[in-house]
């Protein structure tokens, strides 16, 4: 069917309006990609003769990317770092704490500040204050605290390197995590609850019953949202060990950090970012499947 | 109609005086407050000398960031004018990468260069033959050592003669004092200072002093790049060096300014400075009376012989794409006076590289730094090359993996030669 010169015209309106969005949405999102995508079948460096005349080499970086511990060791680091920090810790603390807020406690409004908190300090701040609770030695709070229960002291950091991040992302994530959820159980009316009281379902059973069924989609907003963020963290962990020590820390991003602007190897580093973005782009797509979401 | 003419043409010539102004201006990058300070009077000479406008600009980050931001922007076309290097190493990429000009004739004209020892003048010119950058000050670096606590402890503060002399001397300290015996920067943290004030001290006195060949190759399979590799091995194996700190952040702090102070480390390498702001008046945590009771040894050879390492310390360059290379030149010439060169003596304790500051009033008054100075021309240094950025990145995991002990010196060394292969390519490589 035809459409009518109002539709049209309202069309056209459209267009102009979302023109801005889109053009930004090119020139500072979808350009870069494309051009990490070039970067990456060169050898483009910050110095040395490849700054000067890169060549074109193919999928030379990919296979080198494929053969190397080092990327592979970054992945699995990634890996356990979203699953610790993002789908386990974060996830769980937010969910409790939405839980926990919507009932009448006493100092409400002080146990949300304080859960919101963590977003307040700089990420660079915020390591530097974790670096400080868990160096080694008598003085650092972590160290102390434990001592003071008997407990061995340690350098938490070198030690459970990988544990300890996994920790202080929790913490720095758990506000956003409790204020998605929050909005997700704010959806569930309460007469659903009152019902299920009335038919004798004990506190366990509605909460898997009624819950997590009906929170489901925003738990998998959640996910997504939580899980492309995390895999992308860089200046949390960087100020914490910059990916140390041995590579024990070294997220994905650090490693695309490392050999773009330490090693200064653009183009490796922009076929690590590309691999880094696929990975993205597939957990993205899968939980947009789960989620039954039309986009 | 009249009133917009005019503010038409106010308009065009207002453009023109500030594009005007914008040529005459000329950027300077510094690496940290102290080298700004040290800079402030020469800018001012600048600025009077060659009637331009001096923009400095500070750059107050770690020696590896401050070298990524400088490249990145020297990549982007937007770098500054003039700029400081944090190490010798960074030089010869950079010339390979066309970022900077040559100065050979300006310098070579230039009067104040005769006065140059030799041996900066040599760690200025690049593989290619030409000078790209001003090599007015030095960084010269030994071993220092707690004099007072060997002493106390009965131990000879003799020169060590060899390697093996200077491992067993390492030992004879745990032993006695329980304190750890020697220190070699090593590891990821410590960036390039794992290269700078690590390995090339032990490689330049191996059985392979020089990691370039003749035709600009780099050589790390040599066997000398194996025992430097085994002299660091020794020294964890047997817990004569502190290893836990090097892990960390910021792995000099702690070794440093904290346990050689307090006598738990007695033996480093450092250099000039350390004598004024590492444990002199300028220290956080001094050491009373340091010039009598930290003494120092040059880092013997594998098999005899004493080294004394040169470095250029913070060599300024020009950009090559600079809208002002000429007076950019004109403004290097000035850096390299001798009242700039004792002002950055003073305030960061590098070692001027003119012989003529010797005679120089304030230069007299930095007592520590005299007699280093007037030793400095028999400084040794290794052969430069392309690569050597990459070589101080590789030798910074090697050592890592060394102080994590999950290595041999022979693994070490094939983390080294792989990682630089893999960056720079087999062709790179003998």
């Amino acid at each position: 069917m035809a459409k009518t010169l109002q539709e049209r015209r309202a069309e056209r309106q459209l267009m102009i309006v979302l023109l801005p969005s889109l053009l930004l949405l090119f020139a500072f999102v979808i350009y870069p990609a494309i051009y990490s995508v070039y970067l990456s079948f060169t050898n483009e460096a910050l110095t040395g003769a490849a700054a000067r005349a890169p060549r074109f080499v193919g999928l030379r970086n990919y296979t080198r990317l494929f053969n190397d511990a080092k990327f592979w060791n970054a992945l699995f680091v990634t890996f356990i770092f979203v699953l610790g920090s993002a789908i386990i810790g974060q996830f769980v603390l937010g969910l409790v704490s939405a839980i926990a807020l919507r009932r009448r406690l006493v100092f409400r409004t002080l146990f949300s500040s304080i859960i919101l908190l963590p977003n307040a300090a700089p990420e660079v701040v915020a390591g530097f204050m974790w670096i400080s609770m868990l160096a080694g030695g008598d003085h650092a709070t972590l160290s102390r605290i434990v001592s003071f229960f008997g407990l061995p002291t340690a350098d938490w950091l070198q030690v459970f390197p990988l544990s300890m991040i996994i920790v202080v992302n929790t913490w720095r994530g758990i506000a956003t995590a409790m204020i998605l959820l929050t909005a997700g159980l704010s959806t569930i009316p309460q007469e659903i609850y009152e019902a299920a009281r009335m038919d004798g379902a004990t506190p366990a059973q509605m909460f898997r019953r009624i819950t997590v069924p009906l929170m489901m989609p925003t738990i998998l907003l959640y996910m997504l949202i939580s899980t492309v963020s995390t895999i992308a963290v860089f200046g949390l962990v960087y100020a914490l060990t910059r990916g140390g020590p041995g590579g024990a820390t070294e997220l994905i991003s650090i490693y695309i950090y490392n050999q773009s602007f330490t090693a200064y190897q653009l183009g490796y580093g922009a076929a690590v970012a590309v691999i880094a973005l696929l990975v993205s782009l597939v957990l993205g797509i899968a939980y947009v499947r789960a989620a039954k979401v039309e986009i | 109609m009249n009133k917009a003419v005019l503010g038409g043409l106010c308009a065009i010539l207002l453009g023109c005086t500030s594009t005007l102004v914008q040529a005459e201006t000329l950027r300077l990058a510094n690496h940290g407050q102290a080298g700004v300070d040290a800079m402030k009077s020469t800018v001012e000479r600048i600025e009077k000398k060659l009637g331009v406008t001096v923009e400095v600009v500070e750059y107050p980050a770690p020696d590896k960031d401050y070298l990524s931001k400088l490249l990145t922007e020297l990549g982007a076309g937007n770098g500054p004018d003039l700029f400081s290097l944090p190490s010798t190493a960074a030089v010869a990429d950079m010339v390979e990468a066309g970022y900077l000009a040559p100065i050979t004739t300006e310098i070579n004209a230039w009067e104040g260069y005769r006065n140059f020892y030799d041996v900066a003048k040599k760690l200025a010119v690049s593989p290619d033959g030409e000078t790209y950058v001003m090599p007015y000050m030095l960084g010269i670096q030994e071993i220092y050592y707690r004099k007072d606590v060997l002493e106390k402890a009965g131990i000879s503060t003799d020169q060590p003669k060899t390697w093996d002399d200077l491992i067993a001397r390492a030992e004879e300290i745990k032993a006695k004092t329980g304190a750890y015996g020697l220190l070699f920067p090593a590891g990821v943290s410590w960036g390039s200072g794992a290269f700078d004030e690590g390995f090339q001290h032990l490689i330049v006195g191996s059985k392979t002093p020089q990691i370039v060949t003749d035709d600009g190759k780099l050589d790390l399979s040599g066997e000398g790049v194996r025992d430097v590799f085994n002299v660091y091995k020794t020294l964890i194996d047997k817990d004569l060096m502190p290893v836990q700190p090097l892990l960390g952040p910021e792995p000099w702090v702690i070794p440093k300014y904290e346990m050689f102070p307090a006598g738990k480390l007695v033996a480093t390498t450092c250099g000039s400075w350390c004598y004024i702001f590492d444990w002199g008046r300028e220290s956080k945590t001094p050491i009373p009376d340091v010039l009598k009771v930290v003494g120092t040894w040059t880092v013997p050879g594998q098999a005899g012989g004493q080294y004394v390492l040169a470095n250029l310390a913070g060599p300024w360059a020009v950009n090559a794409k600079s809208a002002n290379v000429e007076l950019a030149k004109k403004a290097l010439l000035e850096i390299g006076s001798v009242e700039t060169q004792v002002s950055y003596a003073a305030r960061i304790g590098n070692i001027p590289a003119s012989k003529d500051v010797a005679k120089d009033p304030e230069f007299q008054k930095l007592t520590e730094l005299v007699p280093i100075h007037a030793a400095a021309e028999n400084g040794t240094f290794l052969k430069q090359a392309a690569g050597f950025g990459t070589v101080a990145e590789g030798v910074a995991r090697a050592t890592d993996a060394l102080l994590r002990k999950e290595v041999d010196a022979a693994g070490a060394q094939k983390i080294l030669v792989d990682y630089v292969t893999e960056t720079l390519g087999e062709d790179a490589m003998k």
